[in-house]
Parts: C-alpha cells; sequence; structure tokens
C-alpha cells in the first residue's frame, strides 16, 4: 500500500492540482467574460426638444425603451444622451461629438437628411451585416430601406417618416361652394379652391403653404419642396450630385408661389417667417377657423390630440379634411419623405455595436414603433402598422390618411450641398411671399445666383 | 527721562553716483520680464495662439461634417479667392456697416440727449426714466431680440398701438428694425457714460457763455462737444465693438433674414460654419471681423494717444 501511495499520492494531487487549477482559470475565465459583457455600456443620443411632439413625451418614449432594453440585457448599461435645443443645436451638437471616438455616441438617432454627410465623414458602421436576418427591416417600403443606402451598404434605418398632404377646413370649403369631400387633381385646382374662399370668407387665410427661411431646412421639406416634387421635373440632385438650380420643374413651382401670393391668397409673413415653430402654425389656425386650406405634414393631425395639445381639438376628426397633394397638372399624388434614422457609429467597439443593434430592435417593436409615430408625428416606417388602430385611433383619421399617402412620397437627397441648395429656394419663397410683385422667374434667378454664388459653377446644373 | 529712540539712517546711492544716472533715458530692470512672464503667457495663450489658429483655419478646407471634416487641408488662398467673390459677403458687409454706423450714431445721439434731459428732470423723474433704460441696457439680448420681435411683427405692440394691427414693420423694414432695437439696448450705458460726463463739466464756463449772450447751440458747440469728445470717443467705440458682434438679437429676431437682409457677419459667420458645415469659410469671415474690431480699436488708440 505504501508503496502505491507512494507512487500514485503525488500524481493524484498533481493530477487534482491540474484540474483545480484549470477548473479555477475556467471558472475565471467566465466570470471574466460575464464580467466583461456586464462591463457593456452604449451611450443613446437623440433630440430631447424637436423629434417629439413635445420634450415630456419624448422623455417617456426614450425611458421606457431603455427600461425594456436594460431588462432584456442586464449585462449593458444605456446612457440616454438628451441634446438640448432646436434641430440646427442638435446637429452641431451631434457632429462636434462624432468628431472624438471618446464622445461619439454608440447610436444615435438624426434626420434622414444627415446620412450620406455622416457616412462620408466616416462616423458610421455598415448596419447590412446585422440587417441581413432582420424581421422589421424586411417589412419596410422599398423607399424607406433605401433612406440609408449608400454603395451597396446601409448605414442608417428609419424610425418614423414624415409627409405632406392637404388640410382642409370642412366647413369653409362647404361656405365657399367646394363640393366634399375635396380632392384637387391639379395645382389650379388648389389655387381655383383657395380663391373661392377668399371671395366667401375674406377674413380668413385662404392657403397656407410654407415660405421664408425661420423654419429651416425643415420648413421646405413640409412646404415648397412637395410641390417641385409634384412637378415636371422635380429633380434636386443629378445622379452626379450636382445641385439643380433651374428646370421647368423649379419655374412652375415657384410660379405657384406667386400666384398664390400675388393673388392674395398665402398666409401672413407674420406667420410665415415666424421663428416660433412655423410649420406647426396652420393646426392652431384651423383650430381658431381662420386658415381654409394648408400644404401640411402629417404631425398637424396629432397636433389636435389631448396627448400633444398643439392646440387640443376634440371636433378635429370631423371638422377637417385630408387630401393628397397632386402634381402639376394631374396624374396622382406628390410628396417629399424625410425621417429620422438610427446609425451606429463606426468607434463603437463589435460588443457596444451588437448592443446597440439589440437597442434598435427594441425601439422598433411595434408597440414602441407606433408611440414614437403618433407622439413625434411619424408616420412609422412598418407598413403593416398603418393599419394597426393603436397607430390609426390615435389622430383618426390622419394618421391613416398619410400612412396610404406615404408610397406616392420620394425622399430628399442628403449631402453637403443640400443645405446650401435648400437655404437658397426657401429665399426664393421668402421673397416671393414678402413681394408679390416678385415673378417667378425673378425668384428663381435670385436663387440661382445665390446658390451658384455658395457651391460655385461646377457644383450646379442647369435641367431643361 | 527716557532716551528718544535712534532712528536707522537709510543708506543710500550717493550725491556723485546718483549724479551719474542719465534720467532722460528710458530705463529697464531685466529682472522685471520674469514678473511680466504670466500676463505674457496669458497673452499668448489665449490670445495669440487662438486668433493664429483661426488664422490658419480660415485658410483650410475643414468642414463640420463630410470627407474633409476629420482630415482637413491648407488650401492657401482659396477661401479668400472665394471670399472676393461672394456676393452675398459683400452684401452682408453692407448691412454690417449699416447696423455698426446706424446703432453708433443712435445710442450716442439718444443717449446725450436722454443725459441732458436727465439732468434738468425732476429728481423722481430722472429715478424712473433712468432705471427704465438702465433695465433696457443690461437686459440680456435674448430678452430685448423677443421683446422687440412680439412688438414689431403684425399684431404686435406698435402696430395695434398705430391702429394698423396687420403691419409686419419687421418684415418690411427688418434692417432699420434690428438697428433700433440695438439702439434701444444699448442706449442705457451711453447715457450713464453721457451723463457723468455732462456733470464733470464746470458750471462756471457755462455760465460765463451765457453771460456773453452765447446761444444754446453755441454753447453746445464750442463748450460742451469739446469736453465730451473723450467720453464720447469712447461711447462710439465700445458701441461700435458691441454692435459688431451683436450676434444673439438680429439671430432671435430675424436669423438674418429675409433673405439676406439682417444677415450682419456674426450670423453669416455662423451661418456658413454650422448651417452649411463651412468651418473653414466661417472661420475666415470671423477673421474679417477681427480685421474690423482691429480697425476701430487703433482708431481708439491713435485718438487717445493724441489727447495724451
Amino acid at each position: 500500500m505504501k508503496a502505491i501511495w507512494k507512487g500514485v499520492l503525488p500524481r493524484v494531487i498533481a493530477g487534482t492540482a491540474i484540474i483545480a487549477m484549470s477548473t479555477a482559470t475556467l471558472a475565471t475565465g467566465g466570470v471574466t467574460q460575464a464580467g466583461a459583457a456586464s462591463k457593456v455600456t452604449i451611450s443613446v443620443a437623440y433630440a430631447a426638444n424637436t423629434t417629439f411632439d413635445t420634450t415630456p413625451l419624448g422623455l417617456t418614449w426614450w425611458t421606457a425603451v431603455k427600461t425594456e432594453y436594460e431588462q432584456k440585457y442586464p449585462n449593458v448599461t444605456v446612457n440616454l444622451v438628451a441634446v438640448q435645443g432646436g434641430e440646427p443645436d442638435f446637429l452641431t451638437k451631434l457632429a462636434l461629438d462624432y468628431h472624438s471616438t471618446s464622445t461619439a455616441p454608440t447610436l444615435a438617432q438624426f434626420p434622414s437628411t444627415e446620412i450620406a454627410l455622416y457616412q462620408s465623414t466616416g462616423y458610421l458602421k455598415s448596419l447590412s451585416p446585422f440587417l441581413k436576418n432582420s424581421s422589421w427591416f424586411a417589412q419596410f417600403p422599398k423607399v424607406i430601406q433605401n433612406e440609408g443606402l449608400i454603395g451597396g451598404k446601409i448605414y442608417a434605418v428609419s424610425s418614423g417618416e414624415n409627409n405632406v398632404g392637404l388640410y382642409y377646413d370642412k366647413a369653409i370649403m362647404l361656405k365657399a361652394g367646394i363640393k366634399l369631400p375635396w380632392q384637387p387633381k391639379t395645382w389650379n385646382d388648389i389655387i381655383a379652391a383657395a380663391e373661392k374662399i377668399k371671395a366667401a370668407e375674406p377674413k380668413i387665410i385662404p392657403l397656407w403653404t410654407d415660405a421664408g427661411t425661420s423654419a429651416g431646412p425643415n420648413g421646405a421639406g413640409y412646404g415648397i419642396l412637395n410641390l417641385l416634387a409634384g412637378s415636371s421635373t422635380p429633380t434636386i440632385q443629378t445622379s452626379s450630385g450636382k445641385m439643380v438650380v433651374d428646370s421647368p420643374g423649379l419655374l412652375q413651382t415657384l410660379n405657384f408661389y406667386h400666384e398664390v401670393f400675388s393673388k392674395g391668397l398665402g398666409a401672413p409673413t407674420s406667420q410665415l417667417f415666424s421663428p416660433n415653430n412655423a410649420p406647426n402654425i396652420p393646426s392652431a389656425d384651423f383650430f381658431k377657423g381662420t386658415l381654409g386650406i394648408a400644404v401640411g405634414a402629417n404631425f398637424l393631425g396629432g397636433n389636435w390630440t389631448k396627448q400633444v395639445s398643439f392646440p387640443y381639438w376634440s371636433k378635429a376628426s370631423t371638422a377637417m379634411g385630408v387630401a393628397g397633394l397632386p402634381k402639376v397638372n394631374g396624374g396622382g399624388y406628390a410628396s417629399t419623405l424625410s425621417g429620422w434614422d438610427f446609425g451606429i457609429s463606426s468607434a463603437a467597439s463589435s460588443a457596444q455595436a451588437t448592443a446597440a443593434f439589440n437597442f434598435m430592435n427594441v425601439a422598433q417593436e411595434q408597440k414602441n414603433l407606433i408611440e414614437a409615430g403618433n407622439w413625434a408625428g411619424w408616420v412609422p416606417p412598418v407598413q403593416s402598422d398603418w393599419t394597426v388602430p393603436l397607430y390609426t385611433n390615435f389622430a383618426a383619421p390622419f394618421n391613416e390618411e398619410f400612412g396610404k399617402l406615404l408610397p406616392s412620397s420620394s425622399e430628399l437627397p442628403t449631402s453637403a450641398n443640400y443645405s446650401v441648395w435648400v437655404q437658397g429656394i426657401e429665399e426664393a419663397s421668402g421673397t416671393l411671399a414678402q413681394t408679390p410683385s416678385t415673378t417667378g422667374a425673378q425668384a428663381l434667378a435670385t436663387m440661382k445666383g445665390f446658390v451658384t454664388n455658395q457651391l460655385g459653377a461646377s457644383a450646379v446644373t442647369t435641367l431643361k | 527721562m527716557a532716551s528718544l529712540p535712534v532712528m536707522d539712517t537709510v543708506t543710500g546711492p550717493s550725491m556723485s553716483e546718483l549724479w551719474k544716472t542719465r534720467h532722460d533715458k528710458s530705463r529697464y530692470q531685466w529682472s522685471s520680464l520674469g514678473l511680466l512672464t504670466p500676463a505674457f503667457a496669458l497673452l499668448v495663450l489665449l490670445f495669440l495662439v487662438p486668433m493664429g489658429f483661426a488664422v490658419y483655419l480660415g485658410l483650410t478646407n475643414l468642414t463640420l461634417v463630410g470627407p474633409t471634416a476629420i482630415h482637413s487641408a491648407f488650401t492657401g488662398m482659396a477661401n479668400l479667392e472665394r471670399l472676393k467673390s461672394d456676393t452675398t459677403f459683400w452684401s452682408s458687409l453692407w448691412a454690417t456697416g449699416i447696423f455698426i454706423v446706424g446703432s453708433v450714431v443712435g445710442v450716442v445721439v439718444v443717449g446725450y440727449v436722454l443725459a441732458s434731459l436727465l439732468m434738468r428732470a425732476r429728481p423722481w423723474m430722472r429715478m424712473i426714466v433712468g432705471g427704465v433704460v438702465v433695465v433696457a441696457w443690461m437686459m440680456p439680448a435674448v430678452t430685448a431680440g423677443m421683446t422687440w420681435y412680439a412688438s414689431t411683427t403684425g399684431g404686435g405692440a406698435f402696430s395695434t398701438l398705430l391702429g394698423i394691427p396687420n403691419t409686419n414693420f419687421l418684415d418690411n423694414d427688418p434692417l432699420l428694425v434690428v438697428t433700433l432695437a440695438s439702439i434701444w439696448s444699448m442706449t442705457g450705458f451711453s447715457m450713464l457714460v453721457m451723463g457723468a460726463a455732462l456733470r464733470n463739466i464746470p458750471s462756471e464756463a457755462i455760465e460765463a457763455a451765457t453771460v456773453e449772450n452765447a446761444s444754446s447751440w453755441q454753447r453746445f458747440r464750442m463748450i460742451i462737444l469739446p469736453l465730451l469728445r473723450p467720453t464720447m470717443t469712447a461711447v462710439v467705440l465700445l458701441t461700435g465693438l458691441l454692435a459688431l458682434a451683436n450676434f444673439s438679437l438680429i439671430y432671435i429676431m430675424t436669423q438674418g433674414g429675409p433673405g439676406n437682409a439682417t444677415n450682419i457677419l456674426p450670423l453669416y459667420s455662423y451661418q456658413q460654419a454650422f448651417t452649411y458645415n463651412n468651418l473653414a469659410y466661417g472661420a475666415l469671415i470671423g477673421n474679417v471681423m477681427v480685421v474690423i474690431a482691429t480697425v476701430f480699436g487703433v482708431f481708439y488708440v491713435r485718438i487717445t494717444a493724441r489727447r495724451l
């Protein structure tokens, strides 16, 4: 026995020690991995005061998504970065944060018009590998899927879209002798209806259509660019990247504005040029009964709900009607499409990127997506959500109607030169509103001069 | 009897040494350079380095976002060439000139008139009017901008009081209205400074001129104005610089619009840097403002040096 023990015992002890050490190493390794997993922290940046209809609604939504996410993924900590201020302030802050890998937010929600800029700077990670098996992304209409498509890869995905149509006050239309439901077929039909309203109700504003620069680039997206989208040549930027500064479509659009303001059919400049949220003013005017028709964004309908109260108008669903914005000479509807998209920072580690994509998965769950749509005034990007009662009942019948209009919409370009171009067309529309004697051709020449001066002759082009 | 304390003898240079020292030449104590070093370091760190960097930035292609946001390059005179042919810049410079001249003239004239009227006013009236004017001066630019915006647009206080409620003064004459707002917001400063200077004018001089049958215009032109000139020069310089840097007031009221009607240089610089993402070009426009401010500074130094 002793002999046996003499030879075996050391081996047993040595073997036990090795096993113990291996187990300990594995265990330690496991703990380390778990520890590493628990240390994953992601930052999520969003505009605190501009995306949602009210700041508290935004806070409620983001906090709920964060809570749900952290329950699902207890090893990940989410730091919500609520950027205060208007949209330009948010964009400046985000651009500066992206400059450094230490401050770049892992995940950010930003306007679709910024995607190409951020991608060209190298700020965004390709989402294509994550989206291969995504069930929700497969349900996006093609036009929305392509919103973040650059060079065959997707860099951002929509969390909600804005499109534009016509709102009208049914009682005023009836007083003006216009049959309901009203659906103009051409731009001339819109002018004719506005003239009838002016004749029947001289004290009210016949037609609201955004003009001027006060609302920033979005103002044009909710106004004049929708008319351009329905013109004979709607191109803003050619495939070679040149900005269009002269085209039949631009002239048609500016001539339409000239007709509106020279005939006294448009809103006063005190409203159009108001720096105080001009695109939302029509919802207050309709409530007061001082506006006949408006070229307005989908979110106006939500403004009249109790939750948004801008202002609350319980009778809006029966008092107001919605129609598609026709193309210049008929043949369907037109609208611009601009959304707010999620993008993951190129500075994110693979663990952070996975965690950020999982956060997007939670945000894109049907309830979360629809609530974001309702509270931020967006049409959800998942087509099947457009008929879900949670969405349609929130601002009936407006939400459903704008969902139906969305397939007629087209995306706005996303490039550095767009911000200059849009300033040019907003200045042109502002001039037409302020000085109604200005012709469409004169306004177009001013716009052409401004954009060419800013971008250089090689960056602009004329379409025949 | 207690003895008196013995005074220490102060030792110093002998008379012969003092005679050897030249007093008609500037003398330097080289050891004082060490004491000046912190101030010099601050000047370099907080002024010369940032200014030099701003000048360099103005000659690059740096953008806020886009391919050259991270990897910018020196582009030589390209931005200056662009500036020369930038019609918006020249119209912005013109608007800036009108805004500054209008603001300065208004502030000096209204400030002087108020100060001289208040000198003759009853104490209670002086307190109320002076207080109101000073409150306007101390008001943050954001509040002043909102007040003037609300008062001068359609349905605002001015148009309602004048019985033309739909008239939109701000959009009809934007540069005039923002200049008036600027005058309103800076007059309190001018009034206080002018008031102090007026009180320092010897009353004997005025009385003597009155005895000699000098008219009020002659008293103003021959006595008051020359004695007020140094104060007025300081007010002109300071209000000119404040007007040149007046971003907030106009941004709140018009954001530089309608069109480019009120797009003065600070706003155009901001617009280029943060709306169009052209940080470098925005910096170059900022450098133009520094040149203008320097001209003001040189003007002030020359005038004050002449007085000395």
